[in-house]
């Protein structure tokens, strides 16, 4: 219970930090937000006024104040071009993002996961080079440069897939195909090395020599190395993430990434506030949970 | 010679270094070309746009590679592109490092206080999204190369810390460092003398396969439209996918060259790690 209570204050303490992090980077910017969304050429009236719709007419402790407040209560204030509530957006948006990055990971650890072991198992054997070279091409092509590359492929050499929107299945294939590639690499790197380190351990030993057979003996390192291994695609949720919002702006899928784009391109400071708010929070969330889990499967984690 | 050859016989290390070498060579030589051939060190050479020579495909005209949409030849914007990159790597991966070593050195020898202090800060900055923390203080700072420095150096510093801070605390522990400690040396000289040299291959080895992520990072930004140059890979990959139905080649030839570095930089570092830590493998 205590290490419960402990993982607890953890959590707040990383997401009051990063709320922090967040406020102070968009404050300790240099120059004024509010002259370089309305351009040299506003009045001292409108930014006054913009100022004071915004909140950043009183002083810097008070903003930390109320901004932490409308965290609590959820509130967000309006974005500043589309002229609607941000939790709203992030709403609708949110869906898209979450579904696109939870299927690549899904799809990227089976893949990976698999990949791994197959390749350590057959350490030095054909399967193993293929695999490994593989592997290091699928690594070295980030999302958006391996996108635009199945894109011409799949839709203007083959023409197969649609190149945009959102909808039916045909639609999340390119998107999902070119987030699973560098993912279910980095994965089945990880995987094959902690096999090939956890294979000559003493109680692997200890098994060959109680007579068990070379299967069941490949899925008990396998359970063992999986915490490792999730703990790598927690690392790797932020590239997951960030590569979902960059996919997103590539195939045109309104999500979290598009809007956080828009908002960036037109300085929507709420907007661009609010989605980093919550995609940090899921992250994190995450990020937790993978460490909850790695604690059932393997119990000798514990802090 | 056997020291040589340990590097020699690791395939890895071999293939990386060649093609390392290979784009450290056209690296300098684009940089003599643009400073010294075509242009001046006060006045370097910038790859001319000309509207009449606009999405050239490869192999036409004067072009080898063709152009892109400004109708500047596309060897030369990935060559400037290549400059920024090792450019940018080099700088960024040198002051994570240093952050890294420093803060987990902090963290080993520092007093209680400073040690969890040390210590959380550091795991709550390695836990946040890094992109995310790169995004917000791009998205804020405008795109310039100063923020992107300090955009990327922040939330790379974290990871180096980790490491620093396993490898020091194994590295105080042994015996000839508590010999030195128990000469009377201070934890300063004791740093500089045993620590530092200790951590070195793991720190080179974090340091060339953090390199390709910097690239990875830094792209990523140029694609979002924050990068600090226009001559980002990433950003000039945004600009070709608007154009990936009439000049496909622009997106290909630009993608090729950054995986052709980050597969260098991952294969160099793979074999380092092999070769300079051996109870790793084998």
């Amino acid at each position: 219970m205590a290490s419960f209570t402990r993982k607890i204050i953890k959590i707040i303490l990383t997401v009051f930090l990063a709320l922090s992090f967040i406020f102070a980077g968009i404050r300790l910017a240099p120059g004024d937000p509010v002259e370089k969304i309305l351009g040299p050429e506003a009045s001292n009236e409108e930014i006054f006024n913009y100022k004071h719709q915004l909140g950043l007419d009183v002083p810097i402790h008070t903003q930390y104040f109320n901004y932490l407040t409308n965290f609590l209560t959820g509130n967000l204030g309006d974005s500043i071009f589309k002229k609607t509530n941000v939790l709203e957006l992030i709403k609708s948006a949110f869906f898209p993002t979450l579904f696109l990055s939870f299927t690549s990971i899904f799809i990227s650890s089976l893949l990976g996961i698999f990949g791994g072991v197959l390749s350590a198992v057959n350490k030095g054997q054909f399967i193993d080079k293929g695999l490994r070279l593989a592997s290091l091409i699928g690594l070295s092509f980030p999302i958006f440069s391996v996108a635009p590359i199945l894109v011409i492929i799949f839709s203007l050499k083959l023409n197969l897939l649609p190149v945009s929107e959102w909808g039916g299945i045909k639609h999340i294939i390119l998107p999902v195909m070119s987030l699973v590639i560098p993912l279910s690499a980095i994965i089945m790197r990880v995987t094959r090395n902690k096999f090939l380190e956890d294979k000559n351990a003493p109680w692997i030993i200890v098994l060959k020599a109680k007579g068990l057979n070379g299967l069941s003996i490949i899925y008990r390192i396998t359970k063992v190395i999986l915490p490792t291994v999730f703990n790598v695609i927690a690392i790797q949720l932020s590239v997951v993430l960030a590569g979902t919002m960059i996919t997103e702006t590539i195939f045109d899928i309104p999500g979290m990434g598009s809007l956080l784009f828009e908002g960036i391109q037109n300085r929507d400071y709420p907007l661009v506030q609010g989605v980093i708010i919550y995609v940090s929070l899921v992250y994190l969330m995450v990020y937790f949970l993978v460490d909850f889990i790695n604690e059932k499967i393997d119990p000798r984690i514990v802090e | 010679m056997n020291k040589l050859k340990v590097f020699y016989k690791n395939e890895d290390f071999k293939f990386g270094f060649f093609i390392i070498s290979i784009y450290l060579f056209w690296a300098l030589f684009w940089t003599f070309y643009i400073l010294l051939y075509k242009g001046t060190l006060n006045n370097p050479y910038f790859p001319l746009p000309d509207m009449q020579f606009e999405l050239i495909p490869p192999f036409k005209n004067k072009f080898l590679f063709g152009t892109d949409i400004h109708g500047r030849s596309v060897a030369e914007i990935i060559s400037m592109g290549l400059i920024y990159s090792i450019g940018m790597a080099m700088v960024i991966s040198l002051c994570s490092a240093t952050i890294g070593v420093f803060m987990g050195h902090l963290s080993v020898t520092g007093s209680r206080m400073i040690k969890s202090f040390c210590e959380i800060f550091t795991n709550v900055v390695f836990t946040f999204p890094s992109i995310l923390i790169a995004i917000i203080i791009m998205s804020f700072f405008g795109s310039s190369i100063l923020g992107l420095i300090i955009a990327l150096v922040f939330s790379g510093w974290a990871a180096y810390a980790r490491i620093a801070r396993g490898e020091i605390k194994r590295i105080l522990g042994l015996p000839y460092v508590e010999a030195a400690k128990a000469l009377g040396m201070s934890n300063r000289q004791i740093f500089f003398s045993s620590v530092l040299p200790g951590i070195f291959p793991q720190l080179l080895v974090h340091m060339v396969l953090g390199a390709s992520g910097v690239i990875i990072s830094e792209s990523a930004l140029g694609f979002l439209g924050l990068g600090g140059s226009q001559y980002s890979w990433g950003g000039l990959l945004a600009t070709a996918k608007t154009v990936l139905l009439e000049a496909p080649y622009l997106s290909i030839l630009i993608s090729l060259s950054m995986a052709g570095l980050i597969i260098g930089l991952n294969l160099l570092g793979d074999g380092l790690r092999d070769i300079l830590d051996p109870h790793s493998k084998k």
